[in-house]
């Protein structure tokens, strides 16, 4: 044995160690949490792309700023949900990608990313006398302006459900103009008809149809969402069963704003009058219209209302994560989800197609070439296992088109070492001893083994390309990134690993046994 | 010794026939584009009832669906393909669908956008551009010590075209027989194919360099036959390997990877074929400039069968 092969050896050795070890940590698992990171479709969960939408006039700046805010706030709804290892990313274009992991309710990921959670609050217009105005107020009258004047903002007026039927607003002009829910002008005449739908089913105390103007703080500051500290879910035994509601507490400034809002609802009103009553809109639909039932609250309130146990969940994680600094289209431009129990199946398939797959062709390798046959087993185990080990340690995550581009590398990668044994066969054939045979078979294979492998290398550069401008990179650019590391470790595995097992093969006496090679004396050409 | 090359008139006969068998049923069939990149909404959902595919259908179109494709997957899931749908049109679907078969679980969804899809079109059909451009290119290159490197690459470029021609032509049969669509990881599938196709013609190749630097002969069609003879092994055993493991890829994950096995089976085969019978042959028949005369020996020889 030469030297530098024994050192060469003893290189390998270690290095299939340490792979090993990277593969098989003693006391975890192969793949999963702590192994090799496993893409959506093997663990299940939601896949969304979403298209931002900013106004013509947005500078690229403020566009970036508000992805980077609107990531944050969807980073923080989800956080609460308990997603492990969500991605939430900025993509070109104004695109924001969700993917989580593990949760397979892609409506729910829906409603949980796509709410923008606008939280305003808003009381009831008076007239000049301190009488509530309704939306019939203003039709009957035929209004040219409002009947409060200091107050400039939009007016909502909505549905017995609490969503939005009608806003008045005022245009640039100062005429007043009636407005759809989906933002389209209306005649009086329609709002007239969306009146009479609304009227059919109004019932006592309804805060349907009534003005909502923006409440302000006595220095004209709206009260938002944006001044809310913490939102807490709470579910308690009443008296019509379990009542549920959202314990908020203000911030400092909030806490001042809305106890002047308290004082000035409260003030000198008869109990349950709908001029005590503070509107809380979520997107311009009310969800909860709780009376003040004293002048301050010291910064803290409670949102009662009909919901159910999930909406006050969901409810709570609204108001504490504020709202999206944008509108996203919907429907999504993407959305995928794949179920757990399918990921597993296809966990359990694909090892079992490898490992199929490495048998056969172990098998056909050791029974056609015999004891190089043997060696290329040996480097093809090697092989395995270090691919498997640069997978976890870059880490490379696994999708089923990577399973399948590893699993195809596999095939590919003995090419190498048949390219070399056939070569090594001429060379026996000519008569050369098993170590001359050795070396020109590699210096005459070697070409070949270069030549066709840039080329399976200049596709996965393409693949990996495509895979990186389109949405559902995962796929293709799993398998190019697995094929192109397949192959560039079989070239390594066949010229180092096979080669040095070969030499130190050479100086064995096994070298002479030529049926071992396949080569029987007086059989040549 | 195996004479490859002077059969070729007979091999660019199969091939031509193939070929054309392949240019006809994608003429006549087209292939189906999936929502990848035709846009629209997927969903497989498992009922726990034992229903009929036709009663779904109606159910479905009744629900404001009358365009909606349904196929039973497995027993008890039907995947159901309509436009791209909104939260309400899926609530609405899947509402109906209820109450009308009871208890029901949505096991994958997939949604795709005309916007997303027309760029996931245009991308693969960029790459599949460019990967035969860099390729052509790649071979003139690694050939360009040779007389006319710009053939090799050529005539490798034909071998690859031959190869992704059949498998597309295979594909619009199974599209009309099957209901099989092509997508992303169809793509992917024929762009490996494409590399092994060529993988496989560059090893031909570079052994006709090898021997032509040698001198093994002064006549191209012997060098062409001794080094196609000379690497047939190699070619056919790296084929059968990775045939083991595509086949295993076939048969035990299945469905879901099911377009791409069969793309790189069909591609794994005419790739063998063509490297060893297409791709030298055209180098020999280019070099003879026999292009006119190459069907006078074919059609004495099927006369003579």
């Amino acid at each position: 044995m030469i030297k530098r092969d024994r050192a060469t050896l003893i290189m390998i050795s270690i290095m299939f160690a340490l792979a090993l070890l990277v593969v098989f940590p003693i006391g975890k698992g192969i793949l999963g949490q702590k192994g090799i990171r496993l893409g959506l479709d093997l663990v299940g969960g939601s896949h969304l792309v979403y298209q931002a939408q900013f106004s013509e006039d947005a500078t690229s700046e403020e566009k970036a700023r508000n992805i980077d805010r609107a990531l944050e706030t969807i980073q923080h709804r989800i956080d609460k949900y308990g997603v492990t290892e969500p991605i939430i990313q900025s993509q070109e274009g104004g695109r924001i990608l969700v993917q989580l992991p593990g949760f397979t309710d892609i409506d729910e990921a829906k409603r949980l990313v796509e709410q923008t959670g606008f939280l305003e609050f808003r009381e009831v217009e008076l007239n000049e006398e301190g009488e509530p105005v309704y939306l019939t107020s203003y039709l009957d009258e035929g209004r040219t302006d409002f009947f409060n004047g200091e107050e400039e903002g939009s007016r909502i007026f909505v549905d017995n459900n609490g969503d939005p039927a009608v806003f008045l607003v005022k245009d640039e002009q100062g005429t007043l103009l009636y407005i759809d829910k989906e933002g389209n002008p209306l005649t009086t005449g329609e709002a007239r008809q969306i009146v009479a739908g609304i009227l059919e089913e109004l019932a006592p105390f309804s805060p349907a149809l009534s003005s909502w103007i923006p409440a302000r703080g006595d220095d004209g500051t709206q009260l938002t969402g944006s001044f809310l500290d913490e939102a807490m879910p709470y579910a308690a035994a009443g008296i019509t069963g379990t009542e549920t509601g959202v314990n908020i507490s203000w911030n400092e400034e909030g806490g001042i704003i809305f106890d002047q809002i308290a004082q000035h609802l409260y003030g000198g009103a008869f109990y349950l009058s709908p001029k005590q009553e503070l509107g809380i809109f979520l997107d311009d639909t009310l969800i909860s219209h709780p009376w003040i039932k004293q002048p301050a609250y010291g910064g803290t309130g409670v949102i009662t209302g009909q919901f159910t146990p999930d909406e006050v969940t969901r409810l709570a994680i609204l108001l504490e994560s504020g709202s999206l600094p944008m509108p996203l289209e919907k429907p999504p431009l993407y959305q995928q989800k794949i179920s757990a129990t399918l990921g597993a199946d296809f966990i359990d398939m694909s090892i079992m197609a490898g490992l199929i797959g490495i048998i056969l062709v172990m098998l056909f390798m050791g029974i056609y070439y015999r004891l190089p046959g043997g060696l290329a087993i040996l480097a093809l185990t090697f092989y395995v296992v270090l691919v498997l080990a640069i997978f976890k340690l870059i880490p490379v995550t696994m999708t089923l088109a990577g399973i399948g581009g590893f699993v195809l590398s596999i095939g590919m990668a003995v090419d190498a070492n048949i390219l070399i044994f056939e070569r090594l066969k001429e060379e026996l054939r000519l008569g050369r001893t098993l170590g001359a045979a050795v070396e020109s078979g590699f210096s005459r294979a070697w070409p070949a083994i270069r030549d066709s492998n840039i080329t399976t290398f200049i596709i996965c550069g393409i693949l990996y390309i495509l895979g990186s401008r389109i949405v559902e990179s995962a796929p293709v650019m799993g398998f190019a990134i697995t094929l192109a590391i397949g192959v560039a470790i079989s070239m390594f595995t066949a010229i180092v690993v096979t080669r040095t097992f070969l030499r130190i093969l050479a100086g064995t006496r096994w070298a002479q046994k030529t049926p071992l090679f396949t080569i029987y004396s007086g059989k040549g050409k | 010794m195996t004479d490859i090359v002077g059969k070729r008139a007979r091999f660019f006969l199969i091939s031509g026939i193939i070929i054309t068998v392949s240019i006809v049923a994608l003429a006549n069939f087209g292939l189906k584009p999936g929502i990848e990149f035709s846009s629209g909404s997927m969903m497989t959902i498992h009922f726990e009832q034992v229903i009929d595919s036709d009663e779904l259908k109606q159910e479905v179109a009744s629900s404001g669906y009358p365009n909606a494709i349904i196929q039973q997957t497995r027993e008890g899931d039907f995947l159901i393909r309509t436009g791209e749908l909104t939260s309400e049109g899926k609530a609405q679907i899947t509402n109906a669908l209820t109450a009308q078969f009871g208890p029901a679980t949505e096991s994958e969804f997939h949604s795709v956008s005309p916007m997303v899809a027309a760029e996931t079109a245009r991308n693969a059909a960029i790459a599949i551009g460019v990967a035969a451009v860099g390729i052509l290119l790649y071979i003139t290159w690694a050939f360009r010590r040779m007389p006319k490197p710009f053939r090799y690459g050529v005539c490798a470029l034909i071998a690859l075209g031959h190869d992704v021609l059949i498998a597309l032509g295979i594909f619009s049969i199974l599209s009309v027989t099957l209901g099989w669509e092509i997508n992303l990881m169809f793509i992917t599938g024929i762009l490996a194919v494409v590399g092994y196709s060529v993988n496989n013609t560059v090893v031909v190749f570079d052994r006709i360099r090898e021997n032509l630097n040698r001198g093994v002969s002064p006549n191209f069609d012997v060098v062409v036959n001794n080094s196609l003879v000379e690497t047939l092994g190699r070619s056919l055993n790296t084929s059968l390997t990775t045939l083991f493991v595509v086949l295993a890829l076939l048969l035990f994950v299945g469905a879901s990877i099911q377009n791409f096995a069969v793309v790189l089976l069909i591609g794994i085969i005419a790739g063998t074929f063509s490297s060893i019978c297409i791709a030298p042959n055209l180098l020999v028949t280019w070099e003879k400039r026999e292009w006119r005369k190459l069907f006078r020996p074919a059609r004495v020889s099927q006369s003579s069968q």
